[in-house]
């Protein structure tokens, strides 16, 4: 048997076997209790602070939380779904990752339905309205919300009010743009504009739905179907249209981000921004030199009468149903998203409100802000968080936003092909535009045959 | 003897086997299975719903997929216009003795190539960017009618990506370029050169066919590559899963990608895959028929 094989043949099998029994013996680690994984830096920082309590009252079950980055978490999350490969207790989702979750039957979404949950402890009244749309799919909720990111407007009040301007009389964006155009200007004398009133251009894929949801116009309606074809939403990217285009264009963007792109933020290149909760608390974070030069307002209205608020980003927790202790992942997810230690640190850290009511009349919420000069802006974000527009939740919402963003850009450069810089001159275009947009969405999402009625 | 002739029997396929377990894990069985997903719609590999030839007649109507399948074969035929010429221009350059320094051209130009797409991607979404970036706060300095909110990345989409790529793969190619040259014979040169043959002359009659096994490999190598091209839009036009401005940066590899992985369509996207790899095959065939005429 020996002369069987060569010596060397033999050591490379023994070195093969010999791998293969340690790799197989190396222990696999485990964490007793539950396991969390959180993508953002700030919420691990507060779960962790929480966990750290629970786990005092739960040693035989506690709670260990894990930093992972967005991209990460989809993919083993997904992998976890699909295939059964190890996967947290409990997840922190962002917006743009829920998508793929509820691409396929209710029944094969990983996540526990807290539906009935919510509504057997009287949970549903409690939390804002219009931060369970996103995690929720035909009629299913899977995500205990965490926020509501409310937005409204930053502007540099330095520049605003050194030009003698007083925001008090902004009402509507026409308004807005009229007012404050004396700020649109040639600062270094080439002839050229260097200031521009809003951080927005045709290329923002974000913005386009902010501005949509403020003034009413939505992508899918509330049984997931796609409305990319209302109306409204052809009068709103008609106007956004000559925000954008032309020689007189008001609004350009700066992709933030980067260390130039903030640079430009300082020199005051765009006035205005939209600004969600979290961004404030970012911008605050970005930029610590630029204290006493921002302050918020609602955003202006479509309108008169109109809705001041909209909303960008958000994240939910899940229960994944792999979980072993579900019912303790729930409890712990309840002492994470419902207390008031949470909702102080979430706001003291990152600027972010709680979209439990019941913490809405905490103090802390008043507490006057030097960085935005004085201002209590906690109170002034939860002010508009009930006014927060829905916004169903759908497999294609990515593809939506991109056909929508799409739609956008091809009137823009309509307008400045046949030089019409007028919305309601606009209006015909970008309704032939969203039509096609819609028939291409509508055309997706019939191919799923998991979302046909009949496999509901 | 029994063990002698055992030994010869199994001896090869032990040494083969890790090749073949790998190879049948790793590339037959995917491929086996990634053609049947084509057929199917998938949440998970437990929510399967074959649908027949639905992803392939899908295909042939999905504007997303043709506009896709037209801006890879102009990045295509713009990669093949742009950098083979430049990388023999460059191979011809440094192959001349007479060039002082040629061993620091040949770094400097094969330099890009070891850093990679990714950074490729961020060097150029900072020079490109508007008034603060390289590009257009200088043009405005010199020309001060330049427009320094000149929109690079957001009008001129695949021109920003051929130059980025242009950049990138020209030195790498210039390399094979350089090697071929090396092997032309002197004596050939010469001899053209005595014959009174112009410069032109005695590239076009001798060092090109000299090269040419070498600029068809380049070729092939330059399309098939520019067909799978996905990192650098990807990166470039992340806020928009690399479609950009208008659909405008979206290649098949993007959406095959996008469908696949972000929208978790695995059957389409299989299909998407498979319909590549019939191109691809096709282009090879094609570019070896092509070849083989010309060795005869």
């Amino acid at each position: 048997m020996l002369k069987m094989f060569s010596p060397g043949l033999w050591i490379v099998l023994l070195m093969a076997a010999g791998s293969s029994v340690l790799i197989a013996l190396l222990p696999i680690p485990t964490h007793p209790g539950m396991e969390m994984w959180v993508f953002d830096p700030n919420h691990a920082k507060i779960a962790r602070f929480i966990a750290a309590d629970w786990n005092q009252g739960h040693a035989s079950n506690p709670v260990t939380i894990h930093l992972i980055t967005g991209a990460a978490i989809q993919s083993r999350m997904m992998s976890g779904f699909y295939s059964d490969t190890p996967i947290a207790d409990l997840i922190e989702v962002e917006r743009g990752m829920i998508g793929q979750v509820f691409a396929g039957p209710v029944a094969d979404v990983g996540f526990v339905e807290l539906t009935g949950r919510l509504d057997r402890e009287n949970l549903r009244t409690g939390i804002n309205g219009p931060s369970f749309s996103p995690w929720t799919t035909r009629g299913h909720i899977f995500g205990l919300p965490h926020d509501v990111h409310p937005a409204m407007l930053l502007y540099r009040a330095d520049l605003v009010e050194a030009a003698g301007i007083d925001v008090a009389k902004i009402e509507t964006w026409d308004d807005y743009f009229r007012i404050l155009r004396p700020l649109m200007q040639d600062l270094d004398g080439d002839g050229r504009v260097d200031r521009f009133l809003l951080n927005a251009s045709p290329t923002s894929i974000y913005y386009q739905e902010v501005l949509l949801l403020q003034a009413g116009g939505r992508m899918f309606d509330e049984m997931n179907q796609p409305t990319l074809n209302e109306p409204v939403n052809a009068r709103i990217i008609a106007r956004l249209a000559t925000w954008y285009a032309g020689p007189g264009h008001v609004a350009s963007e700066i992709t933030l981000g980067g260390a130039s792109s903030m640079r430009l933020v300082r020199e005051g290149y765009v006035v205005g921004l939209l600004a969600p909760d979290w961004f404030a608390g970012s911008i605050r974070t970005s930029l610590p030199d630029m204290a006493g030069k921002f302050k918020v307002m609602p955003l202006p209205a479509w309108e008169k009468g109109g809705r001041r608020t909209s909303v960008l980003g958000g994240t939910m927790l899940g229960i994944t149903k792999a979980g072993r202790t579900p019912e303790a992942a729930w409890a712990f997810a309840k002492q994470l998203y419902l207390s008031p230690a949470t909702a102080q640190r979430l706001y003291e850290e990152a600027r972010i409100v709680s979209p439990i009511k019941a913490n809405w009349p905490e103090p802390f919420y008043d507490v006057p802000d030097p960085y935005f000069c004085g201002q209590a802006i906690g109170r002034m974000y939860l002010k508009l968080a009930p006014d927060v527009p829905l916004r169903p939740s759908s497999p294609y919402y990515g593809l939506a936003q991109q056909l929508l963003n799409q739609s956008v850009s091809q009137l823009c450069a309509y307008a400045d092909d046949h030089r019409l810089y007028n919305a309601a001159a606009l209006e015909p275009e970008a309704r032939r535009l969203l039509q096609e947009a819609q028939r291409q969405l509508q055309a997706q999402m019939d191919r799923n045959a998991f979302l046909r009625p009949a496999a509901r | 003897m029994k063990n002698s002739r055992l030994h010869s029997v199994w001896t090869p396929w032990l040494f083969l086997a890790p090749f073949l377990l790998s190879f049948t894990a790793f590339i037959a069985w995917p491929a086996v299975r990634s053609l049947m997903l084509a057929f199917e719609q998938t949440f998970g590999p437990r929510t399967i719903a074959f649908v027949g030839l639905t992803n392939f007649r899908f295909m042939l109507h999905d504007p997303f997929f043709w506009t896709a399948v037209g801006n890879t074969v102009l990045f295509t035929v713009a990669a093949v216009v742009t950098q083979i010429p430049a990388a023999l221009g460059l191979a011809l350059l440094l192959n001349r003795a007479d060039l002082r320094g040629r061993r620091l051209f040949r770094v400097i130009f094969f330099a890009p190539s070891i850093v990679g797409l990714a950074f490729v991607a961020i060097i150029y979404s900072i020079m490109l960017e508007k008034r603060t970036g390289f590009i257009n706060s200088s043009l405005h300095s010199l020309l001060p009618a330049w427009d320094p909110d000149f929109p690079w990345l957001d009008h001129y989409v695949m021109p920003s990506l051929i130059l980025a790529v242009l950049w990138l793969s020209a030195g790498f190619y210039m390399v094979y370029f350089l090697a071929a040259l090396q092997n032309v014979p002197g004596e050939l040169l010469d001899a053209a050169n005595i014959d009174g043959a112009s410069p032109w002359q005695r590239f076009r009659h001798v060092t090109l066919p000299e090269i040419r096994p070498v600029l068809n490999i380049i070729l092939l190598l330059v399309v098939t590559g520019s067909f799978q091209f996905f990192e650098l839009p990807y990166l470039l036009y992340n806020e928009t899963n690399g479609n950009g401005p208008d659909n405008k940066a979206l290649t098949i590899v993007t959406y095959l990608y996008q469908t696949g992985f972000r929208s978790g369509d695995l059957g389409y996207a299989s299909a998407i895959g498979w319909l590549l790899t019939l191109v691809l095959v096709g282009l090879a065939l094609i570019q070896r028929r092509l070849t083989q005429k010309e060795e005869l």
